[in-house]
Parts: structure tokens; C-alpha cells; sequence
């Protein structure tokens, strides 16, 4: 009985150290990623290749316009980030203006919805999403 | 009537057998998870998955973690519950009368092991204690740490979720009191105490002539804890 389950829970505390360890790394990254994208300075070219494949699609035919002539005109205040929250493959960062959701791709992290607003138990509400 | 020799694959036929069988249907359902995953990640417009990402997923450790955790309750009830409680006539049963933990020598414990007894039966004192419950001990240590993996592994799965559907993500104690975690322990706690129950009903009047988890074909259905 003693051998298998202290390995167990020696598998499990390691296990547990090494997540959190990368965690603070895949925080900074998503941080980054979600504050680049928001910079109303950065090029509008810059900031939609930051957004996921199936939300760059929706936003141009939404808009009917290329992601870059029209990024400049949507409600993305950006600011300081605030929180971060990272599980597994999905990602959420409060910014002090926004709340920006990313996902994890080959490409690194990228924005899925941007410019959302809370409805409570409801899923956020935004106007840059994904369809 | 001296037991056959037999060879290591022969002698552990049952439990390689057993341990073959769950090694595939892991594979199975890691290949089928990694399909379903991706289909709902699809739906969502979020980027698919690969194998290897999804067999280290949170979400493929509560699928496989709340099944374990299944398995051993019911196994650690079993092993408690059979030693008090009876099924007139059943295989899985003691006879009536027999109830409880029963005396040191019908055990061989103590002064009464034989020779080929284990040490901690004879040595008596805490070493006899432990293993006189290690078999229920065992399957409840697992229970609780598979229920523990389970209840984590289920929060970061529920949180992935969460995000993906751009909803806000819990706390621990937030997913403890989920419907999503007691979802997931319920509905595997309901199918093992069936399981155990029915077993327990109908070894009293079906047959499997052969098998240790039967009756002899000809025992009477009166007839409790005889094996064929």
C-alpha cells in the first residue's frame, strides 16, 4: 500500500510545481498578446494578425471591409492589464477598458472576442468575435 | 490434487488479460476524445487539437479520472459492505449468520497462520491490523485520490470550457459546488452501485457454469457463498 500511493502523490505535487511554472510563462505571453492588440499606436496590420483565424473571417464579413481599414473604428479602449487567466488552451485578459478573450495556436496565442462586455451568468457579450 | 505447473503468462492469465484490455480501451477512448474535442472546438471557431495536446488535457484527465474514481468507491464498498451485510443465496455473499469480521482462527491469524501465511498475518499488533484491512484500505486510499485528480482535473477543464464560450472561470471551491463536478460523480457513482447490486441479485438464480463468480449450475438458489 505505502510504495504506489507515495508515488502517486509525489507524481501529483511535481506535476503540480512544473504547471505552475509554466503558467507565469504563459501568462506573460498572453499579456502581451492581448495589450498589442489593444495599443490604438500599433500598426492596424499588426493588430489583426493577432486575431484567430475563424474572428479575423467573421470580423471582414461583418464589416465588409479588410480587418485593417476598420479595426481603427471599434470600441477597443485597451489600458493597463488587470487580471490574467490561463487554463489550458483558452485564455482571459481584464484590461482596464476591455476584456479580451485568446486561444492557443500554432501561431502562439491569439484574440477570439474583443470589446466585451459581462452579462452576469451569461457569456460575455462582444462586438470582435468569432462565429 | 497438486495445482499444474504453469508458466508466468498462463498463471497470471486473468489479470494480463485485464491489464491488455484496459490498456486498449485507454487507447480507444484517447483517439475518440481527441475527435470529439476537436469537433466541439471547431464549432466554437477555436483552433483544433493534436493527439499528444489532448491526452495531456485537462480534459481527457477528468474523463479518465472520474471513471477511476468510480471503479475504486465501488470496489471499497464491496470489500466493507460484504463483510456485514448479506444476499440469501447469492455467490458474492456470505452465508447468513457469518456477518462481521469473524474469529482469528477461521481467518488464520495470529497463533493460528500456517507456515505458508503471510508475515503480517502472524506477527499480530498494527502490522496484523493494517493488513488485516489493507484490501479496503487500498481501494479507498485510491478512491479518495482518484476523486481529488478527478475534482482537479475537472476545474481545469471547466474552466477551459468556460473561456472558450467566453464565460468567466471559478475558483476551486467555485467548481466544487458546480453542477458540472457533481454531474460527473453521480452519474458514475449510480452505474457501480447497479453494477454491484445486480451482480449481487442475479449470481442468486442465473448460473455461469465454470466461472468462480457463479454458483455450481446445480446449487439451489437457497444456497449461499458456494462458488463453481
Amino acid at each position: 500500500m505505502g510504495t504506489p500511493t507515495t508515488l502517486r502523490l509525489a507524481a501529483v505535487v511535481l506535476a503540480t510545481a512544473a504547471l505552475g511554472g509554466c503558467a507565469g510563462l504563459q501568462e506573460d505571453d498572453v499579456a502581451r498578446v492581448a495589450g498589442a492588440f489593444e495599443d490604438p499606436g500599433a500598426a492596424p496590420a499588426d493588430r489583426c494578425a493577432l486575431l484567430a483565424p475563424s474572428t479575423l473571417e467573421t470580423l471582414e464579413s461583418d464589416e465588409s471591409s479588410p480587418c485593417a481599414d476598420v479595426i481603427g473604428q471599434l470600441p477597443l479602449p485597451g489600458g493597463a492589464v488587470e487580471a490574467v487567466e490561463v487554463w489550458g488552451g483558452d485564455a482571459q485578459v481584464r484590461l482596464s477598458g476591455d476584456t479580451v478573450f485568446l486561444t492557443d495556436t500554432p501561431a502562439g496565442w491569439r484574440v477570439t472576442a474583443a470589446a466585451c462586455q459581462p452579462r452576469g451568468e451569461l457569456p460575455y457579450d462582444c462586438e470582435v468575435e468569432g462565429p | 490434487m497438486t495445482a499444474p505447473r504453469y508458466g508466468f503468462l498462463r498463471a497470471n492469465a486473468l489479470s494480463l488479460s485485464f491489464g491488455g484490455l484496459f490498456l486498449v480501451t485507454l487507447v480507444g477512448q484517447a483517439i475518440a476524445g481527441t475527435a470529439d474535442f476537436n469537433a466541439r472546438q471547431v464549432t466554437n471557431g477555436l483552433p483544433t487539437v493534436s493527439f499528444l495536446d489532448y491526452v495531456t488535457s485537462s480534459s481527457f484527465g477528468v474523463d479518465v479520472m472520474e471513471n477511476w474514481q468510480s471503479e475504486y468507491l465501488q470496489f471499497f464498498l464491496y470489500v466493507f459492505a460484504t463483510v456485514w451485510l448479506v444476499q440469501r443465496g447469492s455467490s458474492e455473499s456470505k452465508e447468513p449468520g457469518q456477518e462481521g469480521t469473524e474469529s482469528d482462527r477461521e481467518q488464520q491469524v495470529g497463533p493460528h497462520a500456517g507456515e505458508e501465511s503471510p508475515s503480517w498475518a502472524r506477527t499480530g499488533g498494527w502490522r496484523t491490523a493494517v493488513f488485516s484491512r489493507s484490501l479496503g484500505l487500498l481501494m479507498g486510499v485510491l478512491f479518495l485520490l482518484t476523486w481529488a485528480a478527478s475534482s482537479v482535473a475537472g476545474w481545469a477543464a471547466y474552466n477551459s470550457e468556460q473561456l472558450g464560450q467566453r464565460q468567466d472561470p471559478v475558483s476551486y471551491a467555485g467548481y466544487l459546488g458546480e453542477a458540472d463536478f457533481w454531474n460527473r460523480s453521480f452519474q458514475n457513482w449510480q452505474s457501480e452501485m447497479l453494477a454491484v447490486g445486480s451482480m449481487a441479485i442475479f449470481a442468486v438464480y442465473l448460473r455461469q457454469r465454470g466461472s468462480p463468480e457463479s454458483k455450481p449450475v446445480g446449487a439451489a438458489h437457497a444456497d449461499t457463498g458456494q462458488t463453481g
